[in-house]
């Protein structure tokens, strides 16, 4: 099956045209056996790869790089995405599919920006921060 | 969840990261992820559902 439909995809090379320097999307396999028990038929891991790798055929400063149970991943399938190869703490937790994809397109858009795309007032605010901060969104497919 | 990757692209304290709930059904439930995008910060779930980026930015700096 197709990952994105053809008008998709001409939007997504657009963006991925525009990007000021490389993303690299960082997949990380991990240890477990896939298929996972209850998935059916879908092995994650292979298909992070694959949504991946298809992605990176879509605009020349997006490279993809696979690495089995690599240091400082704790769930896998994940995707880190990377600016300029530079871990930002960026990432993606199992599989980027539906509406989801567009967050993983999304998230490498932005990282494709040299300047952050966030209010003047939002990056004063985080500047002020005097340590670490780890969010977690839990997303779903649909 | 953009809101997220881009705090986390703008600070270099932020990490941020999304969570396929269906994919890690046990962390959901631990988080009682019951609803999505569920934000969780530090590990302690904080609210449910998309806000616009002032209260975004005031909601994670409040539980920083």
């Amino acid at each position: 099956m197709e990952l994105l439909r053809a008008e998709e995809e001409a939007k997504v090379r657009d963006w991925f045209a525009e990007l000021q320097w490389p993303v690299e999307l960082f997949v990380a396999l991990g240890p477990e056996e896939t298929p996972r028990a209850g998935s059916g038929d879908v092995d994650f891991g292979t298909e992070l790869v694959r949504v991946c790798e298809r992605l990176a055929e879509l605009g020349e400063r997006v490279t993809c790089r696979t690495e089995e149970d690599p240091e400082g991943f704790v769930r896998f399938p994940a995707v880190s995405i990377r600016p300029d190869g530079r871990d930002a703490g960026v990432r993606y937790d199992g599989l980027p599919w539906g509406y989801e994809l567009g967050s993983l397109v999304g998230a490498v858009v932005e990282a494709g920006r040299v300047e952050p795309t966030l209010r003047p007032e939002s990056l004063a605010a985080l500047e002020k921060l005097d340590r670490d901060l780890a969010l977690d969104v839990f997303v779903t497919p649909t | 969840m953009l809101l997220a990757f881009r705090c986390a692209l703008a600070s270099e304290r932020v990490s941020a990261t999304a969570i396929e709930a269906n994919e890690f059904p046990q962390l959901a439930q631990e988080l009682e992820v019951w609803a999505v995008p569920r934000i969780v910060v530090d590990g302690e779930p904080r609210w449910d559902g998309a806000v616009p980026e002032p209260e975004f930015l005031r909601r994670i700096l409040a539980a920083a």
